[in-house]
């Protein structure tokens, strides 16, 4: 397993080369500028090596030869001085924070929030750092997970703590932290057969309730919509160090389809850390197209917004296989979505009793 | 001409008063209890400040409202003037008879053309609540001052008087008042804030007549001041005679039956203007009229005949007669210093641009138009612009959207010069207000509540042009402000984030601070001006500051050159880098070497202005390579100014023709002609004191 951390040096060295850019050119008495990958869907490409989406060549210039790129180069340059300044302290902020610390920055201080978020993964992506690097932590929280598990977390105070997320933790399961990397997270040992991310908070209580976990032997985890980073990242982790199967059970719409590509195929926004974030063997369970027919299940209307992110998502090069353009045709001919829910309209057991198993039967998990 | 206003007086009495006023509260502006009190200011104002303007006084007006009794809406106002007074005698036929009145058949341009006014007042206070309106009038001639409580009786629309007497007039300050009138009235009425209200009224009121100082004091007790900002008093107004065009058949019978002249010819030229004494014999001509006719003895034939020959209907030789124009003296604009003074004052922004008409007739009737325009901060940008109308001076506060006034507004596409406007119709939105005022011996108006003009092609067209010229340079004030935004956008980049970016840079790496000319010279690579004129409080005079930085990598040589305004009387001082006169109202600094990297700065200061008046200063230059900031010099305009400088210097009138203004403007410079070019005001002629200061 490659590790996503770089050292303090190697992360300083690497923040370092984007300072030197701008420097070298002063000296040469031309503007300065910074060189970054555009980040746009025309610039991801397939990595048949690493088995993800990841930036092309496509690089933009920012140089500082208007206020508005001037300014964002002085902020990159706070931001280095920022990070420096917590790794030798030791020390982590939450971007929120990061942004009120800017107002102390003068001409070099953020107008919004956005801004400053953009800029941290600027950062990343010039660096081929992470974000957990610059100890910059991100406000959404990670996922919950529930399952015969064991893992070892490094609490507050520096000491290991062995937990098992079935027998240790409440109801709500165990709480994946910001930081999943070795450092703080070792993944010891398990007893289950696959593991099952869950899109909504209801369906994942509905499965746990029903004792899914133990029946079925698996690990449940919950995404909480479009799943933060530490929650991909863990969800890869288990996947490659214990060489477990990854099923994903979303809503059968076009925004569940996207969440399916960030996990398994890499988020546009994360694509130059691709490789440490995206589950390539991930499997989509439902809800499917063809699933809403099957099983007849209530549904709703396409809007116009759906509908246009459904053709977005045909032209999108990770849906390119024909069993996504499939799906995603015959989303658009019924002109219907539906909620994981919805299954309930066979009542509260038919979802773990009937849907699952044989969805999972399907792909021999069960 | 006399009698007429006690015959057409003596018509009305023959309806009951009250009934009559009953019927017609909503011409005369009582229809609602919120806007019965504005008419009730309104009266007395006008009343105070035609009184001021006859007895050439600058006007001094407090304004008072109490709110006596909540639950029954009862209010009590208090007017206060410094006008002449009112002989005692004249009280109650002033207070106490409708249509009584010097104003009502004199053609001129007068605020209430009616002699309704006060009178209706008095007589809605007594429908309303029973009581009398308290005066007190104080004349210099006399050491008291006469009171009395006037009433009207309704039925014989004479005055009802009692409680006469005499006091002195004491001011608050010990002292008594030397001449003066106030009245207090009990009314129902409501106070209300807002688009329509007294707060607006008075606001309205002190923007056309910046000569006047008024204070307000509100039902709340607040005491809101509109000072005086400016000691000339208004051009006094002369009455003129009726201009053929602009007659109607019953007067002119009248007028005929009532002269005493021997012979038409005669007549004609007494009792018209515009009518020389060929005219007078073509006319005749061209109706068929002997010119010893006698002016009582003519026919109803003949005074249609005539009428037609006035109107040109009847010609003489195929052609109508040619008859002059009236006489334009009459009126009495605001001007546009003047305007801009008065917009300034009640509200505060950046940009005012005015812009004062030559007067024209239309039917017959002299008329003149003014519009100002002010445009910046403190105003909503998402709502539409405030449109100030006004008449004679007049504010007019109702019925916005079927006035002359405003139709000219909306017939403009103000999109063109930077303001929203849905479809390039209707009111503009904007962080703007428009001022539009029509002075006229014969206003128009859409009915007898007198606050809507009546259609009139010829005036919408003549507003429109007004209203034109100002939008373009509105424009060219807007491109400019983005140039100069552009500007200083570089300014910061250069001198504070790019220094910045390399010590940060040098501190991160643990490096030296590099030099940074390089790198500052291939972000800006030209030469850029800057120009800041402020009113220095100390001093009292405005002080100029213009730099010139070369960031290119070559030396350069300039002559530049700064506009400033001569002709308003400033004078130059402090200017110690010297250069010399280029024509009038432009100055110039030759500069043989400025080096790579190098700044000059020049500095001066201006005396005999006052604060406001001169607030922008416009740089020129000549030399190869363009300067940002500043505009190449048109040599041909400064031939322009300085023939019309010898032009003027040679005798007393200024060149007839207009410096370069083809209508189009769209070259900054040419803009800048008309403005370095601008006549004194107060010339017959039109003046273009555009972007004559503007932005601070």
């Amino acid at each position: 397993m490659m590790s996503a951390m770089h050292t303090s040096e190697e992360t300083k060295t690497a923040l370092h080369a984007v300072v030197e850019e701008m420097y070298d050119k002063i000296v040469k008495g031309e503007p300065p500028t910074m060189t970054l990958p555009v980040r746009t869907k025309n610039n991801i490409g397939f990595d048949s090596k690493l088995g993800v989406y990841k930036y092309g060549k496509k690089r933009s210039t920012r140089d500082a030869t208007s206020l508005g790129s001037a300014k964002q180069l002085l902020r990159a340059l706070h931001v280095v001085e920022f990070i420096e300044e917590m790794i030798d302290a030791g020390k982590s902020s939450t971007l929120r924070e990061m942004y009120y610390i800017s107002e102390a920055w003068g001409l070099g201080k953020f107008s919004s929030q956005n801004e400053s978020n953009n800029l941290a993964e600027d950062l990343e992506v010039v660096t081929k750092c992470m974000r957990e690097d610059f100890k910059l932590r991100p406000e959404e929280d990670g996922a919950r997970m529930i399952g015969n598990l064991t893992l070892r977390e490094r609490n507050r105070r520096g000491e290991w703590m062995r937990i098992n997320a079935r027998d240790d933790v409440g109801d709500s399961g165990y709480g994946v932290p910001y930081n999943v990397e070795e450092e703080k997270i070792e993944l010891l040992e398990h007893d289950i057969n696959f593991i099952m991310a869950i899109e909504t908070g209801g369906m994942f209580d509905r499965l746990i309730e029903n004792g899914f976990d133990e029946d079925y032997k698996c690990g449940l985890l919950h995404l909480k919509g479009q799943p933060a980073r530490s929650t991909r990242r863990i969800m890869k982790r288990m996947s490659e160090e214990w060489d477990l199967p990854v099923v994903v059970f979303l809503d059968g719409d076009p925004w569940s389809f996207r969440i399916f590509a960030s996990i398994a195929y890499g988020a546009i926004k994360t694509a130059h850390i691709s490789e440490y974030l995206a589950t390539p063997s991930a499997t989509y369970l439902g809800i499917t197209a063809d699933d809403i027919e099957a099983y007849d299940l209530p549904s709703d209307d396409l809007s116009t917004r759906d509908v246009d992110a459904l053709k977005a998502e045909l032209s999108d090069p990770r849906f390119a296989d024909p069993w996504w353009q499939e799906q995603i045709n015959m989303m658009l001919e019924l002109g219907k979505k539906a909620e994981q829910q919805s299954l309930a309209k066979y009542g509260l057991d038919f979802v773990t009793d009937t849907y699952l198993p044989e969805k999972l039967a399907d792909l021999g998990l069960a | 001409m006399a009698g007429t206003a006690e015959r057409m007086a003596s018509n009305q009495k023959q309806v009951a008063i009250s009934e009559f006023f009953e019927k017609n509260k909503h011409f005369l502006g009582f229809d609602s209890l919120p806007r019965s009190l504005i008419t009730a200011v309104k009266e007395a104002v006008d009343n105070s400040l035609d009184a001021c303007e006859e007895a050439r006084i600058l006007p001094e007006i407090k304004i008072q409202i109490t709110k006596l009794d909540g639950k029954k809406d009862i209010i009590e106002l208090r007017s206060e003037d410094n006008g002449p007074g009112i002989p005692k005698k004249s009280i109650e036929k002033v207070f106490g008879q409708l249509l009584f009145g010097s104003r009502f058949h004199a053609i001129r341009q007068s605020r209430g053309q009616q002699g309704i006014g006060i009178t209706g007042v008095v007589m809605y206070c007594q429908l309303t609540t029973g009581r009398k309106t308290h005066v007190r009038s104080k004349i210099a001639t006399e050491t008291s001052a006469a009171i009395v409580d006037i009433g009207l009786d309704t039925r014989k629309n004479k005055a009802t008087k009692s409680g006469e007497g005499r006091e002195l007039w004491e001011l608050p300050d010990g002292t008594l008042k030397e001449h003066g009138l106030e009245i207090t009235a009990q009314m129902k009425a409501k106070y209300q804030r807002g688009r329509q209200s007294v707060y607006q009224y008075l606001r309205m009121t002190s923007i056309v007549n910046p000569h006047a100082d008024i204070t307000f004091i509100d039902p709340d007790g607040e005491t809101h001041h509109w000072p005086r900002v400016t000691e000339r008093l208004p051009r006094k107004v002369e009455s003129i005679k009726p201009h053929p065009h602009g007659i109607h058949l019953g007067t002119l019978q009248r007028m005929c039956t009532e002269s005493t002249d021997s012979r038409m010819t005669v007549f004609l030229r007494n009792n018209f203007s515009g009518v020389s004494s060929r005219a007078a014999k073509e006319l005749l001509a061209a109706a068929e009229i002997e010119e010893k006719a006698k002016p009582k003895l003519l026919k109803a034939d003949h005074y249609r005949a005539l009428l037609e020959a006035f109107q040109g209907e009847r010609m003489l030789n195929n052609k109508p007669v040619k008859l002059l124009n009236p006489p334009t003296n009459c009126l009495s604009p605001i001007e546009e210093l003047l305007i801009k003074k008065g917009l300034s004052k009640t509200i505060d922004s950046r940009y005012v641009t005015t812009m004062t008409r030559a007067p024209t007739v239309t039917q017959g009737n002299p008329y003149q138009v003014e519009v100002g325009l002010i445009f910046g901060d403190g105003m909503a940008a998402d709502k539409p612009v405030e449109v100030l109308r006004f008449a004679n001076r007049v504010p007019l506060m109702y019925q916005q959207g079927g006035c002359l006034l405003t139709k000219a507004i909306e017939s403009v596409d103000w999109r063109q010069y930077g303001l929203d406007q849905a479809g390039g119709r209707g009111v503009p939105k904007g962080p703007a207000a428009i001022l539009v005022h029509l002075a006229s011996t014969n206003v128009q108006f859409t009915s007898e509540a007198k606050e809507a003009l009546a259609d009139n092609a010829e005036v919408i067209d003549e507003v429109r042009k007004a209203l034109l010229e100002m939008g373009r340079g509105l424009r060219k004030h807007l491109e400019k402000k983005k140039k100069m935004a552009k500007t200083q956008d570089k300014f910061e980049l250069v001198n504070d984030i790019i220094p910045a970016i390399a010590e940060k840079a040098a501190a991160i790496l643990d490096r030296p601070v590099p030099n940074l000319s390089g790198s500052i010279t291939r972000i800006m690579g030209a030469v850029i001006s800057e120009a800041t004129t402020v009113w220095n409080k100390e001093t009292k005079q405005t002080d100029v500051t213009i730099t010139l930085f070369n960031y290119t990598t070559r030396a350069r040589s300039y002559t530049l050159l700064a506009s400033w305004p001569e002709r308003a009387g400033a004078t130059m001082v402090k200017n110690e880098q010297g250069g010399r006169k280029e024509a009038s109202g432009v100055w110039a600094w030759k500069l043989d070497t400025l080096e790579p990297g190098q700044t000059i700065t020049f500095t001066y200061s201006l005396t005999g202005l006052e604060r406001g008046d001169w607030t922008d200063t416009d740089l020129f230059y000549r030399g190869s390579q363009e300067v940002i900031g500043a505009s190449k010099m048109d040599e041909k305009l400064l031939e322009e100014i300085r023939r019309q400088e010898a032009a003027a210097n040679g005798e007393d009138e200024p060149a007839d023709d207009e410096p370069v203004d083809d209508g189009e403007e769209a070259e900054p410079t040419a803009a800048q002609g008309s403005e370095i070019n601008a006549d004194p005001p107060a010339k017959t002629g039109q003046q273009t004191l555009m972007g004559f200061g503007g932005d601070e």
